[in-house]
């Protein structure tokens, strides 16, 4: 049996309608600020309810976010050195065996007033044997030998140090008279320019790797968060919560994991840092280097911590978001 | 307030809750929704509250076919409907006063005002006392008036109920549906489902009865007898 609407004609009850509260603009932007900054305050207190599991999270997206900015900072202490090779940029025009030490002198006096020139040492036979053997160490072995087999060079450095004009200059070197053959050390700056460049690839590669890694590492702890919740996201969607509402206290969470995890890679990296800098110096003094060890500093720092708070963020609210895809009316 | 057009509402393609369910609601009514457990008594609430979408027909509350309402405006849908649960639902991680507020937090009324409001509704349930207690001190009935505090605190033009009284003994079933009455009486429209069949004949109110999905009876006692 069915029956159509009728009307309630016995008892008059009271007409109202549909109230539904509608406060004004004003009073729902400030709702709103007072419900984020509540959350922001309800989740941080949430986390520190268990300081020992939320620190296990944030030091596992420290970790991972250490290692492509542990990269990305050898590669800019690389650069610094790369460029000040590239500014010591010489040539060494070696002269044939058969030049005399007074020819010699002339001709680096030649090279020296080429106008692509900035300047120009000679090393004699004998200087080029002493500095050799000091180099190597190799002084009763060398000192065996009967005749010196090294040749006259002068070292030339150009005025322009871009690898074109440092190859144009070589040709020029190399036809004039007395000179043997001149060798750049041009093939191996170009290596190290291809290396950091494979490098710089590695570093993107890595942090987008590790970046998604991160975002798992939050959108797990997220899930669990949202599980052990479950209850309360149901009874709050119905008494009417919006998704917006039932997201941001796991949203404020997941950031909370990702600023305490862009802290802990932070520290990590200078404690790091402080500790490689020692044998770093050394090594580098024995190649006559001056090395500073890279920092964030403060832009570097500020863009880890924004990048692994938004990470966070994001990872609270893809678990957030698939939990709520679920419980859509069907 | 609601009308109900040829519902129906199948379940994974062959079992069928609802069948061409028909009636309508009059604004300020109160009505019991009967039947024995599986009637379709629950369903037909969750269509109501949008949990669920009909498979077929028509139903239309405050005006508005609910089924075009967008994903977006759902939560804004329910705001207007208080529901008071057999297991009430409540919240065991907070006190009965932050229960009852979280309608009031969710539509982000000022606390001022809102802790007003949270007061009247938990004095007319006669709870006033209790408001910093947490749920799990409270006794069943308690626990359901709570429930009820909660549904009523944002003044909601349609009050629903699944079996409020379920786990109640007689005296304090009586007492919850006092309670509805008395929200009836200041316009709200209560629709209640219960199997309590005693307790709904002496409260003198349209009676439907759902049997296996379909609509079986539609009764009006205070008119005197059946419609």
């Amino acid at each position: 049996m069915s029956a159509a609407p009728r009307d309630n004609a016995s008892r008059q009850a009271p007409r109202r309608g549909a109230r539904s509260h509608r406060p004004g603009f004003d009073s729902r932007r400030r709702a709103w600020a007072r419900h984020h900054r509540q959350m922001a305050t309800d989740s941080a207190r949430r986390l520190l309810r268990q300081p020992l599991g939320s620190l296990m999270t944030m030091l596992a997206i420290g970790i991972a976010l250490l290692l492509p900015a542990g990269l990305w900072l050898a590669l800019d202490g690389a650069r610094g050195v790369g460029s000040r090779l590239e500014e010591s940029a010489t040539l060494t025009a070696y002269l044939a065996p058969a030049v005399g030490e007074r020819e010699a002198m002339q001709l680096a006096d030649t090279l020296r007033s080429h106008p692509e020139v900035d300047g120009a040492r000679l090393i004699t036979a004998a200087e080029g044997m002493a500095e050799f053997q000091q180099a190597l160490g190799l002084d009763d072995a060398l000192a065996e030998l009967d005749d010196n087999p090294l040749p006259a060079s002068v070292v030339v450095s150009p005025l322009d140090t871009s690898p074109a004009a440092v190859d144009d200059l070589r040709s020029q070197l190399a036809s004039v008279d007395g000179v043997d053959e001149v060798r750049v050390d041009l093939a191996w700056l170009e290596r190290l320019s291809s290396l950091a460049a494979f490098g710089q690839r590695l570093a993107l590669a890595l942090a987008i790797l590790f970046g998604f890694g991160a975002l798992l590492i939050v959108g797990n702890t997220i899930r669990l968060a949202v599980e052990s919740r479950r209850r309360e996201i149901e009874v709050v969607t119905l008494i009417g919560a919006t998704h917006a509402f039932v997201r941001r206290p796991f949203l404020y969470s997941g950031a909370w994991y990702g600023l305490g995890g862009g802290l802990s890679a932070w520290l990590l990296l200078s404690l790091g840092g402080r500790w490689l800098t020692a044998p770093l110096q050394t090594l580098a003094e024995s190649y006559g280097a001056q090395f500073v060890m890279p920092g964030l500093g403060w832009q570097g720092s500020a863009i880890l911590l924004v990048s692994s708070t938004l990470l966070g963020w994001l990872g609270g609210w893809v678990a957030v978001h698939r939990h709520l895809a679920e419980t859509r009316p069907r | 307030m609601i009308v109900f057009e040829h519902v129906g509402k199948r379940y994974g393609g062959r079992f069928e809750a609802l069948a061409d369910i028909n009636f309508g609601v009059e604004r300020g009514e109160m009505l019991f929704l009967t039947g024995h457990s599986g009637a379709g008594k629950s369903s037909l609430l969750r269509l109501i509250m949008r949990l669920e979408r009909p498979s077929r027909g028509r139903l239309l509350v405050a005006g508005h076919d609910i089924d075009r309402l967008h994903n977006s405006q759902i939560p804004f849908y329910r705001r207007q409907i208080g529901v008071v649960f057999q297991d009430h639902q409540l919240l065991f991680d907070r006190d009965v006063f932050a229960n009852v507020a979280l309608p009031l937090e969710i539509q982000g009324v000022e606390p001022r005002e809102g802790a007003r409001r949270v007061r009247a509704a938990l004095d007319k349930v006669g709870l006033l006392h209790r408001e910093r207690a947490l749920p799990i001190e409270l006794s069943s009935g308690e626990q359901q008036r709570v429930g009820i505090a909660r549904a009523v605190v944002n003044k909601p033009a349609l009050l629903l109920a699944d079996e409020p009284t379920g786990n109640l003994d007689p005296q304090l079933s009586a007492d919850i549906m006092r309670l509805f009455e008395e929200f009836n009486r200041i316009g709200t429209t209560v629709l209640v489902a219960s199997h309590d069949l005693a307790l709904i004949a002496r409260l003198r109110h349209r009676v439907l009865g759902l049997r296996e999905g379909r609509l079986i009876s539609d009764e009006r006692i205070d008119q005197g007898g059946v419609a």
